[in-house]
């Protein structure tokens, strides 16, 4: 599409506009009042209104459908118009009864109040009618209200298209259509994922947030029985529309005075979604998203709008707790930072600097892990600081370092939006990173993206993929490396983007001899066919993402097939430009800020190492202090010096080790060598029960920083609520502490720490609260004048010759743990719940869609051993037992075993049974490489999962809302057609071209 | 050596410490804003006395069927037709132009102040002179008013009438 502008012609008055861009766009633009219900900037043109219709070279048109010409004369004031667009407005009313001033969504934002009293519509048309349906309540977070829906398709739209999860729909074909999920069912019992796009979209009140029901307005609480007939009475009396108006707007003023709505970032996965907000006191009323939110826009998931209910539960942490004996008790917080003070001092001075280890949280800030590698590095002398980065993305970390020079996403959603083939490897973003998962879903839906997905589980991008491959576990580095090897036998290589832009092809070409077709289809299991079809698919794409996740990451050879994957996109000359990259999709809200702000052993914060004396210079100078020179411990390695006894205390903030490490039994029995142990937390998690004081966080309602999503995007959170009880900041903590031990630190506001390492890491250095203001955001690397950088390697690679690197990496064979463990067994996160659970599980709503963990075993197996859902199973590994009830489906396929991690219960995590085994080169734990016996403990059961779950859902696909079917209906009469406009022919204009 | 514990010994305060605490955080409130509180007691004793507190406690406590009953009796079609012709006045405020009305209240003024004249001497005019009074402008000017006036209701019925047809 060419970007042509030029100006057309509004009520006699010129304005700029862009080709491609329709009339309502360029009004909205311009600010000339358009009325408009159905569309919306985030899902576009819908056409159930008809308020939009303007003149248009002497026609009535919908000016959402029609698009700009230049010259055009457009007329939006005239009478024709105006009448055209009152019985398009009357039509709506008489689905929608206006009680503004006692309506939950009176807050200044409600579409159709505010077009209304826009048009300065005085009356309706047509009285306001009743539908014959009841609301719908079923749902645990939201309400549909059949009275007060208009019918414009908005939230079918936002499912159907943007969310893509296909279940809503609006049924034309009854006498008074309503909006219905899946095949008519309630709510609750439908596929819905509670993603709450619909609710995020609805024009008015019809979909609702429950918690807002009653709750939002001051006159909302009222009992129906007397709400009614003040309805009625109202309508009765009222003059117009215009006075009541009045009233309600200054009720929704009045609003503003105690609902607080606060810009925040999502602190579940790493897509960073970010939205406000509403808050009354300390209860959250609800999550509002905003079309300016630069990752997300309007979309959210179950988690990000729904799960947030653990901020204000009762089991947060709000004192320190301090071992005394075989309890913990309550302290002051200067008794418990006396206490740490002084052990950690002890140690230091017996032991030495580096019998500590520091582990730092992917769950918190960028500015409390800068101040936490500082404090290790800076007042405890070690490098020994690690995140959670360790368990899951190290080694695509590592695979991009040696091949592009970065550790980050290659570009953004828009990349991935805008990629020709998406080739998910080894991820379930559907569920792990839902937001994302739609953009993909709804690029394939719509605008002809191709989708391979390579994976053990036939998750949901894999039902919906062009293409699926299930290759053996731990395989898929033969495949890359074959298809690698296949291009450049067949001369399809990128040779000029090699020749110009790549080093070490030839030693590249040279390691893959081993790795013919043949070769492949023997190792992965998959066939010849479907190894050209992906071939083929390749080369036909003119650009290619590959996205992957822990199906990759968490194996002993990770690094090598995360390297092997950026191999293949730099032979077929796929990064540095739009569309495509490597993409590994980070797991937590601040995996990839925990990780650019130095809490890895070999890193200072922007990957400068720490072993550069000139790096160390730079903060000897700044912070005043020698640094230790030598990268310190991972989290791996720390493990084994404290079971060494070469490690005497840890300080660990935000993360629950002993359930996320993998073979849980060995690290517990670790933690219980420490000499002392401090763990820093919301919640008393299980690494809590093994420590020696317990610090009491705030979770990032309660406080202000910035995260960095996947697409290295840095984005400002803002404080909503005061600190619960006596519990602070986790940055607060870390000052205070580091106080004791001789610093003098005098942070007032996050904003300063970030100023600090903007000054000190290159790649931060234009970075600044002022210019993260409210929406802004800032893709790293970022240049002191503020430029910022959405796609990497346009130019050149991050050497210092600006060239990538082609590096060798060969087969690891998977850890086999013997014959008698003959099943695999994989794992991984789910929709509702947040890794372990122990955020979505203070949601009540979310327990009632997933109350328990289960384990997924293939039709096959369940034949084979003659199980039925609700059955329980005992697993065992070499290293540990669970005990889980089943369900039998097949998402999972022949020996294959898929067990969730939403569980905290000993007797249920799967880290009881996975082992010490790691990625060769990063440590990352290879969880993903286990096999398991399984003993049946009873035949049947309750089913683990119950029937109102999403899963067992019935989708209805279609596109958009099928307005067609309205337009067919006999009581609908085409605006133009109406007696108040039939004097002249204005045409029938229902497309636009 | 740290085994795995749970147990955690809150120092839960007793109810007495509560007690305590709150009473302390009243009375500081209190002494802080003597006055203020000094003048409410004062008010608070009027208004026992008057059992303003009686009334509206039971009318808090009924407040739902209070609400019913209220809403049952306001909404009534008497009641609707007092605020619409109350709507319907404050148009007709609206709708004036301050300076007409002023000018109309200025004659207004006047020509009772002459009608109280006549009516305190109280002497009769025959009706020659008052047909050569007349011709006077003043009075002239007042007529025409009058039939413009009236022309103009005549207008609004016939209106209305239409429109009702």
């Amino acid at each position: 599409m060419s970007n042509s502008k030029f100006t057309i012609e509004i009520n006699g008055k010129e304005y700029n506009a862009v080709e491609g861009q329709r009339i309502l766009e360029v009004a909205r633009a311009e600010e000339v009042f358009v009325p408009g219900v159905c569309y919306h900037p985030d899902l576009g043109t819908i056409q159930t209104c008809d308020t939009c219709y303007v003149m248009v070279d002497g026609q009535l048109t919908r000016s959402c459908t029609m698009k700009v010409a230049p010259g055009m004369k457009i007329d939006t004031v005239s009478d024709q118009v105006k009448k055209a667009q009152y019985e398009a407005m009357s039509r709506i009313l008489k689905n929608h009864e206006l009680y503004c001033t006692v309506c939950d969504n009176n807050n200044g934002n409600c579409t159709i109040h505010n077009t209304v009293e826009d048009m300065g519509l005085a009356h309706q048309k047509y009285p306001f009618e009743a539908k014959p349906y009841p609301p719908d309540n079923s749902h645990p977070f939201y309400r549909y209200e059949p009275d007060q829906c208009i019918l414009c398709g908005r939230c079918v739209e936002a499912c159907q298209d943007l969310q893509v999860n296909e279940t809503l729909t609006i049924d034309w074909s009854r006498e008074v259509p309503r909006v219905i999920w899946d095949n008519d069912v309630p709510i609750d019992q439908s596929s819905c994922v509670s993603c709450g796009h619909c609710v995020n979209v609805c024009p008015c009140n019809a979909l609702m947030e429950k918690s807002m029901l009653g709750n939002a307005g001051f006159l909302t609480g009222i009992a129906p029985n007397i709400l009614a007939p003040m309805i009625d009475m109202t309508k009765e009396v009222e003059p117009g529309y215009r006075e009541i108006f009045a009233v309600s707007e200054v009720e929704a003023a009045m609003r503003k005075a105690r609902i607080k709505r606060t810009k925040t970032v999502c602190t579940y996965c790493g897509v960073g979604c970010s939205f406000e907000v509403w808050t009354k006191d300390r209860e959250i009323l609800k999550i509002q998203t905003k079309t300016e939110a630069p990752v997300n826009g309007i979309s959210t998931c179950v988690k990000g709008k729904f799960g947030w209910d653990y901020v204000n539960s009762e089991e947060r942490l709000t004192k320190p707790l301090i071992r005394k004996g075989e309890e913990f008790v309550e302290a002051t917080w200067d008794e418990a930072l006396s206490l740490i003070a002084e052990n950690l001092s002890k140690i230091k001075e017996e032991h030495g600097p580096d019998a500590i280890g520091y582990i730092a949280s992917s769950k918190c800030s960028n500015e409390e892990n800068f101040l936490f590698q500082k404090f290790a590095r800076g007042i405890m002398g070690t490098n020994n600081v690690d995140n959670c980065s360790r368990y899951c993305q190290s080694p695509a970390t590592t695979g991009l370092m040696r091949t592009v020079g970065l550790g980050g996403d290659s570009g953004t959603m828009e990349d991935i939006m805008a990629s020709d083939l998406v080739i998910v490897v080894g991820a379930n973003p559907a569920e792990s990173h839902p937001v994302l998962a739609t953009r993909i879903k709804r690029a394939h839906k719509l605008h002809g993206q191709k989708l391979v997905v390579v994976d053990l589980r036939e998750n949901e991008l894999a039902e919906r993929a062009d293409l699926f491959l299930h290759p053996k576990p731990g395989t898929d580095i033969i495949m890359l490396n074959a298809i690698a090897k296949y291009f450049l036998d067949q001369g399809w290589e990128d040779a000029s983007f090699l020749q110009e832009r790549v080093n070490g092809l030839e030693e590249y070409k040279s390691s893959l001899k081993k790795f013919s077709l043949e070769y492949a289809v023997e190792k992965t299991g998959l066939t010849m066919e479907q190894l050209l079809r992906l071939v083929k698919m390749i080369k036909e794409a003119k650009s290619v993402s590959i996205l992957w996740a822990m199906g990759v990451t968490q194996h002993m050879g990770a690094s090598d097939t995360s390297t092997a994957i950026s191999n293949l996109l730099l032979v077929t000359g796929n990064y540095g430009r739009t569309g495509t990259g490597a993409y590994p999709l980070r797991g937590h809200n601040n995996v990839q800020g925990a990780c650019d702000f130095g809490t890895l052993p070999p890193w200072m914060p922007g990957y400068e190492p720490v072993n550069d004396e000139t790096v160390r210079a730079k903060y000897k100078a700044a912070w005043g202090v020698d640094l230790p020179e030598n990268p310190g411990y991972d989290n791996h390695h720390m493990v084994e010096a404290i079971s060494k006894g070469k490690m005497k205390a840890l300080y660990l903030f935000g993360e629950d080790m002993a359930i996320v490490d993998a073979n849980s039994n060995y690290v517990h029995s670790t933690f219980e060598k420490l000499d002392f142990f401090v763990v820093q937390d919301m919640f008393f998690s299980k690494t809590a029960q093994f420590a020696d004081v317990v610090l009491p966080a705030a979770p990032s309602l309660e406080k202000d920083g910035t995260f960095t999503n996947t697409e290295r995007r840095i984005q400002r959170f803002y404080k909503v609520f005061e600190p619960l009880g006596d519990s602070k900041p986790d940055w607060l903590i870390f000052q205070e502490l580091a106080n004791r031990l001789g610093a003098d630190w005098n942070y007032q506001h996050p904003s300063e720490i970030m100023d600090e390492a903007a000054k000190l890491a290159n790649l931060f250095a234009g970075v600044s609260y002022q210019r993260l203001e409210e929406w802004e955001s800032l893709v790293w690397p970022v240049k002191a004048d503020g430029t910022d950088t959405p796609l990497l390697y346009t130019e050149k690679f991050a050497f210092p010759d600006g060239k990538a690197r082609l590096v060798p990496v060969d087969w690891t064979i998977p850890f086999d743990p013997g014959a008698d463990f003959d099943l695999h067994l994989n794992n991984g996160r789910i929709l509702e719940h947040f890794h372990e659970g122990n955020m979505t599980n203070k949601t009540e709503g979310i327990v009632h869609k997933v109350p328990d963990v289960w384990l997924e075993i293939s039709p096959e197996l369940a034949a084979e051993r003659s199980l039925e859902d609700g059955a329980l199973v005992g697993l065992t590994s070499p290293y540990g037992h669970v005990e889980v009830r089943v369900i039998v489906t097949d998402r999972v396929k022949g020996h294959e075993l898929y067990l969730p991690m939403n569980t905290a219960d000993d007797n249920e995590a799967v880290n009881r049974l996975t082992s010490s085994y790691h990625d060769i080169i990063t440590h990352t734990p290879a969880y993903k490489e286990m096999g398991v016996k399984m003993v049946v403990l009873e035949l049947s059961g309750v089913p683990p999962l119950p029937k109102h779950n999403h899963r067992y859902g019935n989708r209805i696909p279609q596109i958009s809302v099928k307005v067609e079917e309205k337009w067919q209906r006999s009581d609908y009469t085409p605006i133009s057609e109406i007696d108040d406009l039939k004097e002249g022919f204005y045409g029938e204009s229902d497309q636009a071209n | 050596m740290a085994k795995a514990i749970r147990l955690i010994s809150r120092q839960v305060r007793n109810e007495t410490e509560e007690r305590a605490q709150a009473a302390e955080e009243i009375l500081k409130s209190l002494a802080d804003n003597k006055d203020a509180v000094l003048s409410m007691i004062e008010m608070a004793k009027e208004l026992h006395e008057m059992k303003v507190f009686e009334t509206a406690g039971a009318l808090l406590k009924q407040r739902n069927e209070v609400g019913v009953i209220a809403m049952q009796q306001v909404n009534q079609p008497a009641v609707h037709n007092v605020i619409k012709s109350g709507f319907g006045l404050f148009q007709f405020l609206g709708g004036l132009q301050p300076a007409q009305l002023e000018t109309l209240l200025n004659g207004v003024t006047l020509g009772l102040k002459r009608m109280s004249q006549t009516g305190e001497q109280g002497k009769k005019q025959s009706l020659w002179k008052m047909r050569i009074r007349l011709r006077s402008p003043a009075i002239r000017a007042a007529m025409t008013t009058m039939v413009d006036f009236m022309e103009g209701m005549g207008e609004a019925f016939l209106r209305s009438r239409e429109k009702r047809e």
